[in-house]
């Protein structure tokens, strides 16, 4: 089954055309990779499909998005969010809270815990999956921002995958770490695949290689080629895949 | 060569000039509050205080009723303006291109420099002619008047300047804009709003006008309920310098002082201390 699927997506801010006509089908439990060079409409699609974009006054959406079949707008958006758990670009744990509460505080307002005992559970679950637990269990109560950028963005994933989601979106969440750091989020993604379906946006294409099991290409808002990864780069059907893949452009 | 030179100190000596002309009012103020006042603080001692007012050409007495109401009134106008002001700069953060929230950021800059005495005539007319008598309530309720704007714009920029990741990374965990807003954001823009709070306090500790036609004034009797009139500093200075009497003046000098050390003690730890929430 498809964990996502996009029929005729179009976007535009204000006038900006900035998606267009995006059709796309993300297998269950699988990596998918969105890449493309900057300012192609990556992080904008990726946006859309968990109605983040609607918070942008200027965003226009046409076209449908299905999650599990059934369309995201005919969803509320605040069910939707939570089904699709989200990994920014700039990790942004909550600097004023401690390690605990950024992870306990979407699973209490969104009232997914019964007890105290729960909660402790999941978080230390959620940190445990994220690979953060045996570096942060001595200072859960210190704050988020004591963290280096690599632990905060470990824990951004605790806290989205806290809630249980069916898919976890990922804005090039390695662009601002160190080599190392990077490495751990992506040996992280394999994990995750196992329990969700990933949908990953990078702007480098050995990352795509390396982490997702379907990558699309897109340029300048439109899908250029999607397929099976090692089929993508092993045998690109476009001109402009090809350019891309091999550092002509972008 | 030489003559750019010669412009170039010009320039910097003039604008230097310039500045401490522009502080040396407040150099002069507090000098010169300090410098008559103190004497009447240290003779007057405790009793200056606690004490009420002197007769006429006798002796110090105190300016305890004044005190008292200054923090009362303050306290009031903190309970009736502080819940509204965060409120209406919190719409003012969330709506910034609705039509009401383009409006409430005019309109709030509008009242931060609405001259405060036309406040006291408002809340005369609606509050004070009614009850037919001054009143705490009224001044309270003309000092939260004033105190709103400020405390208002500051919950607003505040608000603002919070990064928009956070805004998004709230959002993406399928909170509500509530809790969004009041669980995530208030909490990081916690120390700017508690700035604009104590400006806000600060402010209308020290504000004479809008208590003119409205908390009446009181110098012998202590706070008595909120519907009878109440004393406060300013208003009391207000009242002295213009007796003929030279104790009231004396007595004008030292509530000058004592003022002057409640606006500092409110003002300089918010200068001092609060900064930002590192983002």
């Amino acid at each position: 089954m498809n964990a996502i699927e996009t029929e005729d997506l179009h976007i535009y801010y204000g006038k900006n055309h900035v998606i267009k006509g995006v059709n796309l089908e993300i297998p269950e439990k699988s990596v998918f990779a969105i890449m493309g060079p900057s300012g192609c409409g990556k992080s904008t699609l990726l946006r859309s499909l968990n109605r983040l974009l609607e918070l942008n006054e200027d965003a226009k959406i046409k076209g449908d998005i299905r999650l599990f079949g059934k369309s995201v707008f005919d969803m509320d958006p605040i069910i939707v969010r939570r089904e699709v758990g989200m990994v920014f670009q700039h990790p942004n744990p909550f600097p004023h809270m401690s390690i605990f509460d950024n992870i306990a505080l979407g699973l209490k307002l969104n009232r997914l815990v019964k007890s105290k005992n729960e909660l402790k559970k999941i978080v230390k679950w959620a940190l445990e999956k994220s690979a953060l637990w045996d570096e942060v269990k001595d200072k859960l109560h210190e704050p988020a921002s004591a963290l280096s950028g690599g632990e905060m963005q470990r824990l951004c994933i605790a806290r989205a995958i806290a809630l249980k989601p069916k898919v976890l979106l990922m804005d090039e969440p390695t662009a601002n770490l160190d080599p190392v750091s990077a490495r751990k989020i992506e040996e992280l993604i394999f994990e995750l695949k196992k329990d969700l379906t990933i949908v990953i946006v990078t702007h480098s294409p050995a990352q795509a290689a390396r982490v997702s099991d379907y990558v699309a290409f897109l340029y300048l808002g439109k899908l250029i080629e999607v397929g099976k990864t090692e089929d993508i780069f092993e045998n690109p059907k476009e001109e402009l895949t090809e350019k891309y893949l091999t550092g002509r452009m972008g | 060569m030489l003559v750019r030179k010669i412009k170039d100190k010009l320039f910097i000596v003039g604008i230097a000039t310039l500045t401490f002309l522009t502080i040396l009012p407040l150099f002069h103020i507090v000098f010169s509050v300090a410098v008559e006042g103190l004497p009447v603080l240290l003779k007057g001692g405790w009793n200056f205080i606690t004490g009420t007012l002197a007769p006429p050409d006798d002796g110090l007495g105190g300016i305890g009723p004044a005190i008292v109401g200054t923090f009362v009134l303050t306290f009031l106008a903190s309970l009736l303006g502080l819940p509204i002001a965060i409120l209406t700069g919190i719409y003012a953060a969330e709506y910034p291109n609705s039509l009401l929230g383009k409006a409430t950021k005019t309109l709030l800059m509008i009242m931060m420099e609405f001259p405060t005495i036309l406040v006291g005539l408002f809340v005369m007319q609606i509050l004070v002619v009614p009850m037919g008598s001054y009143s705490a309530l009224a001044g309270a309720l003309a000092l939260a008047i004033v105190m709103m704007p400020y405390v208002a714009v500051y919950t607003e920029e505040a608000l603002r300047g919070i990064p928009k990741k956070y805004r998004e990374g709230a959002f993406a965990l399928g909170l509500t804009r509530f809790n969004v807003v009041f669980r995530v954001l208030i909490g990081l823009a916690r120390k700017g709003i508690l700035t604009g709070v104590l400006i806000g306090i600060a402010k209308v500790a020290g504000e004479t006008a809008p208590l003119l036609f409205t908390a009446g004034g009181a110098t012998r009797t202590y706070f008595e309920g909120i519907n009878r009139p109440v004393g406060a500093i300013p208003l009391l200075i207000y009242d002295l310098v213009q007796q003929p009497y030279k104790n009231y003046h004396e007595i004008a000098w030292g509530a000058s002082l004592l003022l002057l050390i409640i606006f500092l003690a409110i003002f300089l730890p918010i200068r001092l201390s609060l900064k930002e929430v590192k983002l």
